[in-house]
C-alpha cells in the first residue's frame, strides 16, 4: 500500500506537471478482501487492488477535473494536459474560492494493521462458524465478511498536504428456514477484524430466524416501535444532509423556517436527543478533513433536543459572513462523511437495555432493521421502506408473536420527536451501507401503512 | 479546443493504446491477446479448470451547469461542473478444485497479471475447503471477435464547448420564468473498452458507449415552506453523439419550466383506490423493480439472500400465471440503443433475446453459465456482468421490455376508459421489499384523470401495491407507436454492491384500482 512519503512524492510530481496557478491532487489507493457465502457455501471471494489520482486545475476561476488510474509519468502528464484543456473550455465558476494553504490535520487513529493485512485464512473461519451453526439447526446461511484498507492523500500547489490511512471490516449474515418461512439477520461493523464475533452473529441470526417462524398478519396502522440500533441508525443517519446551512437558508430542509430563516437554536426534540459528529471516536473511521479540506473537529448538531449548529461550507460561510464549519467530514454536513459514508455520525444513547425498552411497551413492535429506504420528500425527510428479517409484536412488555413485515412511511425528524427512551449506542451499518453510532429507541405513532408478504 | 486528435493522444497515453485496432478489424488487438494469454497460461500452471481475464478501460465525462440566484443580489450564477474519469485495470477469475477465485489490479503488465492470477488461485483453493458442490458451467462456443455499440460519431470527440453551449441554452430557458428558483442541465458520457479471454478459447474485444442527459427545475414557495421540482429525463441510450439532437433538450426545457410552477401550486392527490395510466418514462422503473429483479435466478435460489433478497417468483411458478394476458416481457441484451446491450456477456456468451413472461405466464429466469443447469437449461441466457475490471462478474438483469398492445390502441383510449384516475410521468421515489412483493412508487409529475379526460396537475401522490396483484390489474397497453424505452443507470445488486445500466421499454399502460396515497 502507498506510504505517506510515496503519496507526497507522487502528488508533488503531478503538481509540478501543471502550469496553472491552482492545482489540487487527490490520491486514493485501496485494497479489499472479501468472501461471500450463500446456501451454506462460499459463492464468491475477491482480493482487489485499486488506485486513482484526480487532478483539479484552476486558472482565473476556470476549473477542469480529471481522474486516472494510470500512474506512470506519461499518463499523468497527459492527464494534466487534459485537465488544463477542460479548464480552458469550462465556464468560470462564480463560487470558486482561493485554495487553502498548509493545514494542521488531526490524527484520527483509523488504522489497524492486522485488519488491513487480513486475507482468506483470517476470514474463512468466521464463515465456517456461521455455516456450521446454521447447518446444526438445519437452516440456511448467507452473508459477507470483508475488510478494506484505504489510503487517501490530498495536496495542492499552495502547500497543503494531508494523508489518511484507514482500515475497516464487517460481517453480516442472514439465516433462513429452508422452506423460506423465516429469516433472521445480524451484522457487525468493526474497526478491527479481530473483534468480529462470528459465534454471536450466528446465534443472533439463528435465534431471530427461529423466533420469526410463520409470522402473523397484523393490521396496518400506527404502532409504538422498539427499533434495534441498526433500525434506528437506518433512519437517523438520513437527517445528516439537512444540516447544510445553504440548503436550509434556501428553504429546502426541515430546518428551514416558513417565511424565511432557520430553526437554529430552537428545541425540536426531547432532552435526551443529542446528535454529533466526532472524527475521534475510536469505534468508527472518519476523515481528518472536511470536503473543503479544512481540519475536522467534533461538532454537536442537536444538543439535548435543540438545533445547535448548521454546516457552512467555505463558499456559503463567505457569502453569509460566518466561519466555515470544521466538521461533518464533508463540505456541508452530509455531503460525504469520508470513509464509508456517514462514518463519523453519532447519536448519544441512554441507559436502558434492549430488554428494558421492550418491557416498557404495552403494545408495539420490535423491529430488527429496514430495507430499501428511499426519500419521499427531501424537505420533510419523509422516507419509505420496509421492515426485514425479524418483526415481533410486543404485548404487556413481552414479545408474544412474530409479525409479517410492514412498509413504513415516516420522517426521522418525526421519529425523534416521538422518541420516548433510548438504549446504549453502538456502531451500526445498514444493509444499504450507511454507518453511524446509534442507540436502540422506543418511539410512538410510527406509521406502517401496509403489509408485505416478503420473508 | 479539444479535438479528436487530442483525445486519441490522451487515450493512447492513459491506456497504453492497448485497445486501438483498425476500425474495420473484426479481431481483437494482438497486444490484448498477448496479455490475456499470460493469465490463461498461469492459471493452467496452477491446475485451474477454468480461467478468464477481463482487461477494461472505463471512461466517464460529466458536464453540468446549474443556474441559481446569488444570495443578496439575486443575480443568476451559473455554476459549471466539467470532469472526466478514466479507470484501467484487469480482473482474473479462476475455478480450482471446483471453487471460484477472483483477484484484480490496476497495474496492467504481464508480471502483475501472472501475480494476480496466482492470487485468484490461492483464493479458489481456500474457498474449496468449505465448498459443498463444485461449480458447473454450461457449454459456450469459443469466439474470436470484435464488437462495438453501433454509432456514427464518437461522443467523446465532440468538443466540450459544444456540449456546454447546449446545456447553457437549456438551463437558461428553464430559468426564464422568474418563479423558477434553480435550473440545471447535465450530460454524461460513458465508454467501456473491454477485452475478455477465456480458457475455453474465446478472445472478445468490445466497445460500449452510453449517453445520459438530464434537465431539472426547482421552484420554492417560502411563505408556504415548500419546494417542488420537475425533471426531464431523456431516454438514456447506448449510442453515439448523433443521438443527442433526439433528446430535444430545448423544447423540453420550456415544458418543465412551466410545469414546475404548476407543480408548486398543484393540489394534493385525494388518496384512495384509483385507476392509473403509467407512461413509459415512469413504468420503466416499475418494470425494473417488480418484473426484472424477481426473475433473476440467483435471487430465486437464495444467492442474494443477505442483501438484495430473494424472489416471490420461486421455481414452482414456472408455467403459472403471474400477470394479466396483456403482459409479455422479453429479456434482451440485443435491443437497439438499450443500455444493457452488448455483443457478449462477461461469461463470453453471445447475447440473446428470450421470453420471461408470455401473456402473463412465467416462462424463463435470467441466467449465467454457472446457473443454467440449475433450471435444466443447456445454455446461459447471457446475463453475466461485472461493473468494473475490479469486480466479480455475476448474474445481472438484461434489458427487460413489455410488448406493446394492439396497433389500434392509442393512449387516449386508455385514458377515456377511466372515471377516477391518475396519469404519471417520470420516476420519483421507489421502494420494494426483498422478495419484490410490496412496492411503493412516486413519480415526477401527476395529472388527475376525471370522466375519461386528462385534467390538471396534482401533487404529492404515490401508489402502493403487491406485485402479482398489480400486474394482474393491467387491462391494457397502448400500441407500438407509443412504445419507448428508458434507461436506468443505478441498478444496485451484490455484495460489495455493483451498479448495472439497463433499459426497459413499454407503451403507456393502464392498471385498475390501485392504492394511491398522499405523501408529504
Amino acid at each position: 500500500m502507498m506510504t505517506r512519503e510515496e503519496a507526497q512524492t507522487l502528488a508533488r510530481k503531478v503538481i509540478g506537471f501543471s502550469t496553472f496557478p491552482e492545482c489540487q491532487v487527490t490520491i486514493t489507493a485501496s485494497e479489499q478482501a472479501y468472501t461471500r457465502f450463500a446456501n451454506n457455501g462460499i459463492t464468491t471471494a475477491s482480493f482487489n487492488l485499486r488506485h486513482n489520482l484526480s487532478i483539479a486545475l484552476t486558472r482565473d476561476g476556470h476549473t477542469g477535473d480529471m481522474a486516472v488510474s494510470d500512474l506512470d509519468d506519461d499518463s499523468l502528464r497527459a492527464a494534466v494536459r487534459k485537465a488544463e484543456e477542460l479548464a480552458a473550455i469550462a465556464p468560470p465558476n462564480p463560487q470558486a474560492l482561493p485554495p487553502l494553504g498548509p493545514q494542521n490535520f488531526p490524527a484520527t487513529h483509523d488504522f489497524d494493521e492486522r485488519t488491513a493485512a487480513a486475507r482468506a485464512p483470517e476470514m474463512i473461519p468466521h464463515v465456517k462458524t456461521v455455516i456450521d451453526a446454521a447447518l446444526e439447526r438445519k437452516l440456511v446461511a448467507a452473508g459477507l465478511i470483508e475488510r478494506t484498507h484505504r489510503v487517501t492523500a490530498i495536496a495542492n500547489k499552495s502547500g497543503l498536504f494531508g494523508f489518511h490511512n484507514a482500515s475497516d471490516s464487517q460481517m453480516t449474515t442472514t439465516v433462513r428456514a429452508p422452506d423460506g418461512s423465516s429469516s433472521g439477520w445480524a451484522g457487525q461493523p468493526s474497526m478491527r477484524l479481530s473483534d468480529i464475533d462470528s459465534p454471536k452473529l450466528a446465534s443472533t441470526a439463528i435465534e431471530k430466524c427461529a423466533r420469526w417462524k410463520n409470522p402473523q398478519r397484523l393490521d396496518a396502522g400506527n404502532y409504538t416501535v422498539v427499533l434495534e440500533p441498526t433500525a434506528a441508525g437506518d433512519l437517523v443517519r438520513l437527517m445528516a444532509g439537512s444540516f447544510s446551512a445553504r440548503s436550509t437558508d434556501e428553504g429546502r430542509t426541515f430546518l428551514s423556517k416558513r417565511g424565511g430563516g432557520t430553526l437554529l437554536g430552537e428545541k425540536l426534540f426531547p432532552d435526551f436527543v443529542t446528535l454529533r459528529t466526532d472524527p475521534f471516536d475510536p469505534r468508527q473511521p472518519s476523515s481528518p478533513w472536511t470536503g473543503d479540506l479544512l481540519p475536522t473537529s467534533a461538532i454537536t448538531w442537536i444538543d439535548k433536543g435543540t438545533v445547535a449548529n448548521l454546516a457552512y461550507d467555505r463558499y456559503w460561510a463567505m457569502k453569509t459572513g460566518k466561519q466555515p464549519t470544521p466538521g461533518g467530514g464533508g463540505g456541508g454536513f452530509g455531503f460525504g462523511f469520508g470513509f464509508g459514508g456517514g462514518g463519523s455520525l453519532l447519536m448519544e444513547g441512554g441507559n436502558a437495555t434492549l430488554d428494558e425498552l421492550i418491557a416498557s411497551v404495552e403494545r408495539g413492535l420490535l423491529i430488527t432493521h429496514f430495507w430499501y429506504i428511499r426519500t419521499v420528500n427531501p424537505q420533510t425527510l419523509q422516507q419509505t421502506g420496509l421492515t426485514r428479517d425479524g418483526v415481533f409484536l410486543i404485548e404487556n412488555g413481552k414479545i408474544t408473536t412474530p409479525a409479517m413485515n410492514f412498509r413504513f412511511l415516516e420522517s426521522p425528524v418525526r421519529l425523534l420527536k416521538n422518541t420516548k427512551s433510548l438504549g446504549p449506542a453502538m456502531r451500526v451499518r445498514g444493509l444499504e451501507g450507511g454507518m453511524m453510532i446509534a442507540p436502540a429507541l422506543v418511539a410512538t405513532d410510527f406509521p406502517l401503512p401496509s403489509i408485505s408478504d416478503a420473508v | 479546443m479539444l479535438t479528436r486528435r487530442h483525445f486519441l493522444a490522451a487515450s493512447a497515453a492513459l491506456a497504453g493504446n492497448l485497445f486501438a485496432v483498425p476500425k474495420d478489424s473484426g479481431s481483437p488487438s494482438p497486444d490484448l491477446e498477448k496479455l490475456g494469454d499470460v493469465a490463461l497460461r498461469e492459471a493452467k500452471k496452477h491446475n485451474a479448470t477454468y480461467c478468464d481475464i477481463r482487461i477494461v478501460r472505463l471512461r466517464d465525462q460529466r458536464i453540468g451547469l446549474r443556474l441559481s440566484p446569488e444570495r443578496g443580489t439575486g443575480k443568476t450564477l451559473a455554476v459549471p461542473n466539467v470532469s472526466e474519469d478514466s479507470s484501467f485495470g484487469f480482473g482474473v477469475r479462476v475455478i480450482v478444485n471446483g471453487a471460484w477465485g477472483f483477484a484484480a489490479s490496476p497495474i496492467v503488465t504481464p508480471a502483475e497479471i501472472a501475480r494476480i492470477t496466482g492470487e485468484a488461485v490461492t483464493i479458489a483453493k481456500a474457498n474449496a475447503t468449505i465448498q459443498p458442490k463444485p461449480v458447473i458451467l454450461a457449454p459456450v462456443k469459443a469466439y474470436r471477435v470484435r464488437w462495438e455499440t453501433p454509432h456514427e460519431q464518437d461522443p467523446f470527440a465532440v468538443p466540450v464547448a459544444e456540449k456546454i453551449d447546449q446545456l447553457r441554452s437549456a438551463a437558461e430557458s428553464i430559468k426564464k420564468n422568474a418563479r423558477v428558483f434553480s435550473g440545471s442541465a447535465a450530460l454524461s458520457l460513458h465508454s467501456e473498452d473491454k477485452y475478455f479471454a477465456s480458457s475455453e478459447g474465446s478472445s472478445i474485444q468490445q466497445l460500449i458507449l452510453q449517453i445520459y442527459g438530464n434537465l431539472n427545475a426547482t421552484a420554492v414557495d417560502r411563505e408556504k415552506g415548500i419546494s417542488r421540482s420537475r425533471s426531464y429525463q431523456p431516454t438514456q441510450a447506448s449510442a453515439g453523439w448523433e443521438y443527442v439532437p433526439e433528446m430535444n433538450l430545448g423544447e423540453n426545457a420550456e415544458r418543465i419550466r412551466e410545469e414546475v410552477v404548476e407543480h408548486l401550486s398543484a393540489p394534493p392527490v385525494r388518496a384512495g383506490k384509483k385507476d392509473l395510466v403509467l407512461l413509459p418514462s415512469h413504468l420503466c422503473l416499475t418494470i425494473h423493480e417488480s418484473v426484472a429483479h424477481p426473475t433473476e435466478l440467483d435471487r430465486a435460489l437464495g444467492y442474494e439472500a443477505n442483501y438484495a433478497g430473494t424472489s416471490y417468483i420461486t421455481m414452482d411458478k414456472i408455467g403459472t400465471r403471474i400477470a394479466s394476458e396483456h403482459c409479455t416481457f422479453i429479456g434482451d441484451r440485443t435491443s437497439r440503443r438499450a443500455l444493457g446491450t452488448a455483443g457478449y456477456d462477461d461469461d463470453g456468451v453471445k447475447t440473446t433475446q428470450f421470453t420471461i413472461i408470455d401473456q402473463g405466464i412465467f416462462r424463463n429466469y435470467q441466467t449465467t453459465r454457472e446457473q443454467a443447469h440449475l433450471v435444466g437449461d443447456k445454455e446461459s441466457h447471457g446475463c453475466c456482468q461485472a461493473d468494473s475490471w475490479a469486480t466479480v462478474p455475476f448474474q445481472r438483469m438484461p434489458n427487460v421490455w413489455l410488448k406493446a398492445g394492439p396497433a389500434a390502441t392509442p393512449l387516449e383510449d386508455l385514458i377515456s376508459g377511466i372515471d377516477d384516475g391518475v396519469l404519471i410521468d417520470g420516476t420519483g421515489n421507489y421502494s420494494i421489499d426483498q422478495q419484490r412483493y410490496n412496492f411503493q412508487f412516486g413519480g415526477d409529475a401527476f395529472w388527475e384523470i376525471k370522466g375519461g379526460k386528462k385534467g390538471n396537475m396534482i401533487s404529492r401522490a404515490a401508489y402502493q401495491g403487491r406485485t402479482p396483484d398489480f400486474w394482474q390489474a393491467c387491462d391494457g397497453t397502448a400500441g407500438p407507436a407509443y412504445w419507448l424505452q428508458f434507461g436506468l443507470t443505478g441498478d444496485a445488486k451484490g455484495e460489495p454492491t455493483q451498479i448495472n445500466s439497463i433499459s426497459h421499454g413499454c407503451s403507456p399502460s393502464r392498471f385498475r384500482q390501485i392504492n394511491v396515497m398522499l405523501t408529504d
